[in-house]
């Protein structure tokens, strides 16, 4: 990250390489499109370049580019719809629109898919992290702004919710 | 949250120890988490097949030419403090500035006790650089909305509390002057901090915190220049027309463009 901040481009490239594909995965995951994953992607390495004046130095990396990567897809999102259409607190809302195909397919990625599309942004996003990206709670709590024990509250309720959610899926299907 | 429930989200994915499997025996919680966990695909460390495409993607690789000719453009990276210096040094301006030309006849023309009229334009002061470094600052932890509010609250109380009681023009005259002068003093602050927030991402408590900050600039001038000193006026003229500018500053910085959405 050094080398990066004073303008190695060789510098630049492993980090794209080691971190673009996972945070493409996790935008799609986020979004729930994975052409607008790849809009997004693009913002987020563009603002790492721009804003590495900004990262802290001896703070992790990592859940510094998902908090990059989270603020693209939200100012993304944000954009996209009327204010009224926003939570009070300006996240998205609990559903969003996604690629994925109707209610009534029955694949196990498309079930959890629609299950995490349900939850509100602040369960889904700590989810993401977690179970997909296999960060810490602290480095999630980095990555939001939060405390440890805040990130553990939210995800404690989504992976509750989650729970429901893919039960009432699971029932769908078999009738 | 009991402390076993945090450590049983902290063993999510690896086999729990004995003491932690009792308590999730014994916890409905513990076993509604561990259940959403495992419904997500069930074994540990076992997510969801990428959903990226294994060949390099033309997307990924315009992305990163892009921001490889970014580089290449500003090799050099710029230290988050510098915009926080550009910007205290527009606020100084304008106080300066300010203060010059509306006191031509005398720069304190507040008729409080002198210890009160310095406490607070030290508040306010306080306020304005610590705004500020709110707005522009690299941030672990988000700022809390109360801390923000708290802040506002006090220095409105204080400017109140502070004020001489008397008053020097009719209500009317003096209001419009004021908030004239606080509008335009508020401008050019206003105007170089959202620039500078629009190179953040979108915080609505950072933008309020900016706001108070822009607007404090006014605030501190008609605090020390404004002759009159009665809470109706300085609740009308000074402290609604900064709570006002603030709330426009969050507005038209949600309506912005972001240059960069780094925290």
């Amino acid at each position: 990250m050094e080398r990066f901040c004073q303008g190695d481009s060789g510098a630049f490239d492993a980090l794209f390489q080691r971190y673009a594909r996972p945070v493409h995965g996790y935008l799609t995951r986020l979004t729930g499109s994975a052409s607008s994953a790849e809009d997004l992607v693009q913002l987020t390495f563009l603002s790492l370049v721009r804003a590495r004046g900004r990262f802290l130095a001896g703070s992790r990396f990592k859940p510094w580019l998902y908090a990059i990567a989270t603020n693209a897809a939200r100012d993304s999102q944000r954009r996209n719809r009327r204010p009224e259409e926003l939570t009070p607190e300006g996240e998205l809302p609990a559903s969003i629109p996604d690629d994925a195909p109707g209610p009534r397919d029955s694949g196990l990625e498309q079930a959890v898919q629609r299950a995490l599309a349900q939850l509100p942004e602040g369960q889904r996003v700590p989810i993401l992290l977690h179970r997909f990206e296999g960060m810490s709670f602290a480095e999630i709590a980095d990555a939001m702004g939060l405390t440890e024990s805040a990130v553990k509250v939210r995800a404690h309720r989504g992976y509750e919710r989650l729970r429901e959610l893919l039960a009432a899926l699971h029932q769908e299907t078999q009738e | 949250m009991k402390p076993e429930c945090s450590r049983v989200m902290d063993s999510l994915g690896g086999p729990l120890p004995a003491d932690l499997s009792s308590h999730v025996a014994t916890c409905a919680d513990c076993r509604s988490l561990l259940g959403g966990f495992d419904a997500l695909g069930g074994a540990p460390v076992a997510p969801l097949a990428p959903p990226a495409p294994v060949a390099p993607s033309p997307g990924l690789d315009a992305a990163r030419q892009l921001a490889l000719k970014e580089l290449a453009t500003r090799p050099k990276a710029t230290p988050w403090w510098h915009e926080l210096l550009v910007l205290l040094a527009v606020h100084a301006v304008v106080l300066v500035g300010g203060l010059l030309v509306l006191g031509r006849h005398g720069i304190v023309g507040n008729r409080a006790s002198p210890l009160a009229v310095m406490g607070v334009a030290a508040l306010t002061l306080v306020l304005v650089g610590g705004g500020t470094y709110v707005a522009l600052a690299p941030l672990r932890r988000r700022w809390p909305w109360t801390l923000v509010l708290l802040a506002a609250g006090v220095v409105a109380a204080a400017q109140v509390v502070g004020g001489s009681g008397l008053e020097g023009r009719p209500f009317l005259d003096g209001m419009w002057r004021c908030m004239g002068s606080e509008v335009a003093l508020s401008v050019l602050p206003l105007a170089a901090t959202l620039v500078l927030l629009c190179r953040t991402a979108f915080q609505p408590v950072r933008a309020l915190a900016a706001g108070l900050s822009a607007a404090g600039v006014a605030l501190l001038v008609l605090h020390l220049h404004c002759p009159d000193g009665t809470a109706r006026h300085l609740v009308s003229a000074h402290l609604l027309p900064w709570l006002v500018l603030a709330c426009v500053a969050v507005f038209a910085r949600s309506r912005m463009p972001t240059r960069n959405h780094a925290p």
